[in-house]
């Protein structure tokens, strides 16, 4: 009776505190965030980025097909034309506002794949949460990397795990 | 066979460019038996002459004389087509320079067969000395009554003017031309079956006739000694009939204006005009610029007349033959020959517009070194799309130089863009900017 | 760049500052006029039976198929330029068999003839359209992102269907200026050009002015005007419609959106009385641009700069957004209720009076005049602000735009047609250019019409009425001597008035406009005009020049039997007979050629209701300010000069308080005369077809009964 007992409940008892046990000797898989952050796949779609040429211009001309590749439409671009006393992008055109909505945004990266100039990118950074819904309406301001190359790192400077 | 002046009997002549010298060498005799005939009898006579028009198609010429309405309902308009422009041909210059009175009887006949009121040369704007020679002897015509209200007391009227061109390649296209005296941008106009044939709806919408100088120069000829007289000449050939001019040039002894009988071969006319010099045979442009190149194998038993050097592998255009010399360059030659085609280009269609652009960028790239492989096979992709594609002959005619000479001269071009310089080593030609 | 004229003009003549005066000549032989017999042909293997001397562009299209084309317009001459419509053709003969023709042939210069068969389908046909497409794309800039065109660009469409997908083409592009302003209106980039010639041929054949030509030749081909002055014609916008490529392109629309950010509906231009069917582009709630919509009775497929560039006025920031009331000295931001509680007092009584203009929707008039009679017991109302008023309406216009085109001759008398009337302009030269009409241009000044008028005639200014007594004078066969007096005053020959007059009969047509209503002696114009036109047969039009100034007329806004008109009620509110006066969407210093009497009356009036979209001048004089929609921002439908009547849909909302005006007074209706109110303007609509008996049973697009029922009055 008892060494029945003994079978099938102390039995699966123990083995189940051994695969505990077993784990105990292993890495852990979880991290403390947001004190520390796993390093994302370089192909991560997150927040999106206008980037810039080496020498300050802006890459976006305001072409609006990023605005016509969105499944979401919620991108909106609205253009006007360089002059040589205020010049944004090389060329004769540049977006006067650019604005994603990122509560409809399905992060399909179709905006990144239909711009002429790589000017739009999607990078590693997922951190979007905020608390009004008017703030998920990203602006030009917000959206336009502040030196050339940062788009690239954005992600990289906070401290990661691997 | 030697030389057969016909046209050019008393070229030269100064009296030959008088009225008096003219009438006193035979001349408008033709136009006075042509005022006692019936008008279907002198198109039938220019029918049975087997005259082509010598402008470079070869169309047989009663055909256009006899497509003007019989009834007449509006004016008819005469037209001579003397803007030769095409690169190596000079005949028509030397004809109305010294036998200006042929071309003037020649298009007076036409008037008469055809009910023409009005005449009208369209002579290229360069060739002052030509309008010179033609307006002097216009005046002289009018003055004696051969020209003007009732001709030598006919009833006929017929009056002949002088349209000179502003230097422009494509208005020798007779639709362009029609455009230009007209007042209009020169570029060409629908044709057949696009539109009616100018001979029925040409200037200002009302019959046309329109030729080249040699052609109307032929037919004081054909009217005053029959038909059949002029058909004797050029027997030899398949459809080709009495003389033609041929403009002589490149590496050649004595270069000018030869008149030959159809079935002359090549190598004879080259022997007239003192054989090369400075090399042997290495190919010859029998026709004007716009004709396929030919080598020397080639031109070897070479029969001029139409459908024989059709045969040959070339054509007899309107008779500007060049011969080079084995030190010339063939992708040189095909480049400055492009260069032409390019900056002459209307502009009206796309084919032609775009196409002979593009043709002389890749021809200047080869010729400076800048040759790539695949370059020969894109230019004859090029002339492909460009040959009878185009709205008028002229974009054929800038397709078929580069066409024949990638044909007949492949290795030359195969040499130029993989070594960056010419095969028989002549340096880039200086090009006038 | 923009603004800067970077062109290399040294070659040209500058002594030379006329504009040459060109002129195409039409010919008789135009290929694409078809004739009724029909042939046989052969498209791809189905055999189908077409007019004889159709083109075979138009052929395919009964077979529902499609042969791209860049350089082909259906309403201008086939040229044969680009070379995109390439197809191989052959003749069917006596055996069956088919022989074809060696070189494939354009398919938009080619008339259909017996026996022809056609073939767009073969692999010669794919290559050569492929062919071409490389070719123009070779010195064709890949800027299609920043183009205004790209989206909607032949070009564009053509390439992805039958173009190859990459080039040979390794050497440097073709460059010149980009963004140089032909005009206020129209920018020209040179290198997106790819020389089809449309735009060259649209200002020879149909506006007529030719001023866009080709200069240099081959691959420098460019069009451009002469001497490069501006290119000042009315018609200018149309060439950016009809550019297959983004090489002209609209000043105004230059970078404003892309094709795919705009919503476009149908709608109705109402910048002048012919009211041409256009497209309402609009972004966001905001005008973006206006392009045209094919309607063969009215404005075919063309556009007036008038009115394409003209309707920048809707997002103008001066539109009148708030209620304003008079407090005191004070002008104070106020509401609906608070307005129509003082305009109910100061109208009620009936010594008020309305005055109206431009651009206001049938159903707004109609509640307007059942507002003014059932509500404020008034029938003071008039919509006519020429010097002389005739109450003949829709009376007057016995020939609609389209018919034109088949007049024998066509005298125009004292009106600059393409400023005052354009589709009536075009309509005119098309009639001369492709028919053969003979027109006359009896005019003060030069203007567009001289340049194919059979014969032009001046006169001294403001003599019209002595014109129309000379004509009469001749039409009776006057001798010389009788024509003494008008002669001199009209500085005109009585041989002018002769040959004018020899060419009038029942074939012709007069026109002119209400704006001559406003010479001396008008009463007698129009008289001496119908009397002329019964004489010889001949009809006559004096149309409409205004917005809907016809609606308000066809409605009876209008003075006589009983009521005052324009001047009487100006007259009426200087002498406090009229106590109220409402200002419907006009400013009568704009409108009428008396600015004392309109200063008095307006300072007099006890109260002045201004209604209207946009702020104006006349804030000062008024007592309650209303704020109404544009025509855009609501339903209505409007009557032309020939009193067709057409529908428009809102598109936008109205910025502010401004309401729709037949809500406005569909309110005070409510707050007066009681009964139930309309709540949308079919609703009006179809009480204007119970009420009016010229609306009764006439839907969109058709003629008002009074237009069709027209003719001369005696």
């Amino acid at each position: 009776m008892s060494l029945d007992l003994m079978r099938d409940v102390a039995k699966p008892i123990l083995a189940g505190f051994g695969i505990t046990a077993q784990r105990l000797k292993k890495k852990k898989v979880t991290i403390s965030y947001p004190d520390e952050r796993r390093e994302q796949y370089q192909r991560t779609r997150w927040r999106h980025y206008l980037v810039r040429y080496e020498s300050g211009l802006e890459k976006c001309i305001g072409c609006s097909l990023c605005a016509g590749a969105c499944p979401a439409r919620c991108i909106y671009v609205e253009a006007d034309e360089n002059t040589d006393q205020e010049r944004y992008s090389p060329g004769e055109r540049y977006a006067k506002r650019y604005e994603i909505n990122m509560l409809r945004c399905i992060f399909c990266g179709y905006c990144q794949e239909a711009c002429p100039t790589g000017a739009i990118v999607l990078r590693q950074n997922f951190e979007l949460a905020n608390y009004e819904r008017k703030d998920f309406i990203y602006t030009k301001e917000m959206l336009l990397e502040k030196v050339p190359g940062e788009a690239d790192e954005c992600y990289n400077r906070v401290p990661t795990i691997r | 066979m030697a030389e057969l002046k016909l046209l050019f009997e008393h070229a030269g002549n100064p009296a030959y460019q008088t009225i008096e010298g003219y009438i006193a060498k035979g001349g408008y005799q033709a136009l006075d038996k042509a005022l006692k005939m019936e008008r279907q009898a002198i198109i039938d006579q220019i029918k049975a002459s087997g005259l082509r028009g010598r402008g470079g198609a070869g169309f047989p010429t009663w055909i256009k004389w006899n497509g003007l309405p019989k009834e007449k309902t509006k004016r008819h308009h005469i037209v001579c087509n003397a803007d030769e422009g095409e690169p190596g041909t000079f005949k028509d210059k030397q004809l109305m320079e010294e036998t200006p009175f042929l071309l003037v009887e020649g298009m007076t006949l036409a008037g008469i067969a055809c009910q023409g009121d009005a005449g009208y040369i369209y002579i290229r704007g360069e060739f002052i000395d030509a309008a010179k020679a033609m307006r002097k002897a216009i005046d002289e015509a009018y003055a004696a009554g051969f020209l003007g209200k009732n001709i030598r007391g006919s009833g006929i009227d017929f009056d002949l003017y002088i349209h000179l061109g502003a230097g422009s390649y494509e208005c020798g296209e007779e639709s362009a031309l029609m455009s230009s005296i007209m007042g209009e941008r020169g570029m060409p106009r629908l044709k057949f079956p696009h539109a009616p044939l100018p001979t029925i709806a040409g200037l200002w919408d009302e019959p046309t006739l329109i030729n080249n100088v040699e052609t109307f120069c032929c037919a004081p000829f054909i009217v005053n000694k029959g038909g059949e007289w002029y058909a004797t000449m050029g027997a030899s050939t398949k459809n080709s009939r009495g003389t033609k001019l041929f403009s002589v040039s490149g590496h050649v002894g004595k270069p000018g204006n030869y008149e030959i009988e159809f079935g002359t071969t090549l190598m004879e006319l080259l022997e007239m005009s003192g054989g090369m010099t400075g090399g042997k045979l290495k190919a010859c442009v029998p026709g004007g610029s716009s004709v396929p190149i030919m080598t020397a194998e080639m031109c070897d038993g070479a029969i001029i007349g139409y459908e024989e050097m059709m045969q040959a592998g070339s054509m007899v255009g309107s008779g500007g033959c060049m011969f080079l010399n084995d030190k010339t360059c063939i992708v040189q030659f095909i480049w400055r020959t492009a260069m032409f085609y390019a900056v002459e280009s209307c502009g009206k269609c796309t084919p032609c517009r775009e196409g002979t652009k593009w043709m002389l960028q890749i021809l200047e790239r080869i010729v400076k070194g800048n040759g790539q492989p695949g370059d020969k096979e894109l230019l004859l992709d090029i002339t492909s799309q460009i040959d009878g594609r185009s709205f008028c002959g002229l974009g054929d005619a800038a397709a078929w130089p580069v066409a024949g000479a990638i044909k007949v001269f492949p290795e030359e071009f195969d040499y130029y863009i993989a070594n960056g310089k010419s095969i028989v080593g002549s340096p880039l030609p200086m090009v006038p900017a | 760049m923009h603004g800067h004229k970077t062109f290399d003009s040294s070659a040209l003549p500058r002594a030379l500052t006329e504009r040459p005066r060109i002129l195409v000549q039409p010919l008789e032989s135009m290929a694409a006029v078809a004739e009724t017999r029909l042939v046989t042909i052969t498209i791809n293997d189905v055999e189908l039976q077409v007019p004889k001397g159709e083109l075979i562009v138009e052929s395919v299209k009964r077979l529902g198929l499609e042969i791209p084309i860049f350089c082909y317009h259906a309403r201008m001459k086939p040229v044969g330029m680009c070379r995109m419509c390439l197809v191989e053709v052959g003749f069917k003969q006596p055996d069956g068999s088919v022989r074809k023709m060696p070189k494939p042939q354009a398919g938009c210069t080619l008339p259909a003839d017996n026996n022809m068969v056609i073939y767009t389908d073969t692999e010669m046909v794919h290559r050569d359209r492929k062919g071409v497409l490389e070719f123009l794309l070779v010195n064709h800039p890949l800027d299609c992102p920043i183009c205004d065109r790209g989206g909607e660009c032949p070009l564009q469409n053509n390439t992805i269907f039958y173009g190859p997908s990459t080039t040979r083409f390794t050497e440097l592009k073709r460059h010149l200026p980009k963004a140089y302003p032909l005009s206020q209106y129209v920018t020209l980039d040179l290198e997106r050009c790819i020389q089809c010639g449309r735009c060259v041929r649209f200002t020879e054949e149909i506006s007529g002015d030719a001023q866009l030509a080709f200069r240099f030749r081959g691959s420098n081909m460019q069009p451009s005007t002469f001497q490069l002055l501006d290119f000042d014609s009315k018609f200018s916008g149309n060439v950016i419609e009809i550019c297959p490529v983004g090489a002209l392109t609209s000043a105004k629309y230059r970078f404003r959106a892309r094709p795919w950010d705009l919503e476009t509906s149908p709608f109705n231009c109402l910048e002048c009385s012919n009211h041409c069917s256009v497209w309402f582009d609009h972004r966001a709630g905001k005008f973006v641009r206006m392009n045209g919509r094919t309607n063969e009775a009215v404005n075919e497929e063309w556009t007036c700069d008038k009115g394409k560039f003209g309707q920048d006025w809707i997002n103008d920031s001066n539109r009148s957004v708030k209620v304003m009331v008079r407090k005191g000295d004070a002008f104070a931001e106020s509401t609906w209720s608070e307005a129509y509680d003082q305009i109910i007092a100061a109208f009620s009584g009936g010594h008020c009076a309305a005055l109206i203009g431009g651009k206001q929707s049938n159903e707004s008039l109609f509640l307007l005049g059942k507002l003014f009679r059932d509500g404020f017991k008034s029938n003071h109302l008039d919509s006519r602000w020429t010097r002389h008023l005739t109450d003949d309406a829709l009376k007057l216009a016995p020939d609609t735009i389209a018919s034109l085109e088949h007049k024998k001759t066509i005298l125009i008398l004292g009106t600059s047609l393409a400023d005052e009337l354009p589709m009536v302009f075009l309509r005119a030269r098309k009639a001369w250019f492709k028919n053969g009409t003979q027109v006359l241009n009896v005019t003060a000044k030069a203007n567009e019409a001289d340049a194919f008028a059979t014969q032009s005639l001046r006169y001294d200014e403001d003599h019209e009425a002595d014109v129309v007594a000379g004509i009469r004078l001749a039409l009776e066969g006057a001798a010389d001597d009788a024509f003494a007096l008008v002669a001199r005053r009209a500085q005109v020959s009585a041989a002018d008035f002769r040959a004018i007059a020899k060419e009038l009969g029942p074939d012709t047509a007069i026109i002119t406009s209400r704006s001559i209503f406003n010479v001396g002696d008008a009463g007698d114009v129009l008289d001496g005009l119908q009397a002329i036109a019964r004489k010889t047969g001949c009809t006559f039009n004096c149309y409409a020049v205004n917005g809907n100034d016809a609606g308000a007329e066809a409605l009876g806004l209008i003075g006589g039997q009983g009521s005052l008109n324009t001047r009487e009620i100006l007259e009426a509110c200087v002498n406090y007979r009229v106590k109220a006066l409402w200002l419907f969407d006009c400013n009568p210093f704009d409108l009428y050629p008396d600015h004392h009497l309109v200063n008095d009356a307006l300072e007099s009036v006890a109260f002045l209701v201004v209604q209207g979209s946009n702020s104006s001048s006349l804030t000062p004089y008024a007592s309650v300010v209303l704020p109404s929609a544009a025509p855009a921002e609501q339903d209505g439908s409007y009557v032309n000069m020939e009193g067709r009547l057409q529908r428009g849909k809102g598109m936008l909302q109205a910025p502010g308080d401004a309401k729709p005006s037949w809500r406005i007074f569909s309110e005070l209706l409510l707050r007066t005369a009681g009964g139930t109110p309309y709540f949308n303007p079919s609703e009006i609509l179809q009480a204007i077809g119970q009420e009016v008996p010229s609306f009764a049973g006439v839907g969109d697009g058709e003629l008002l009964k009074s237009a069709v029922a027209g003719g001369v009055t005696a």
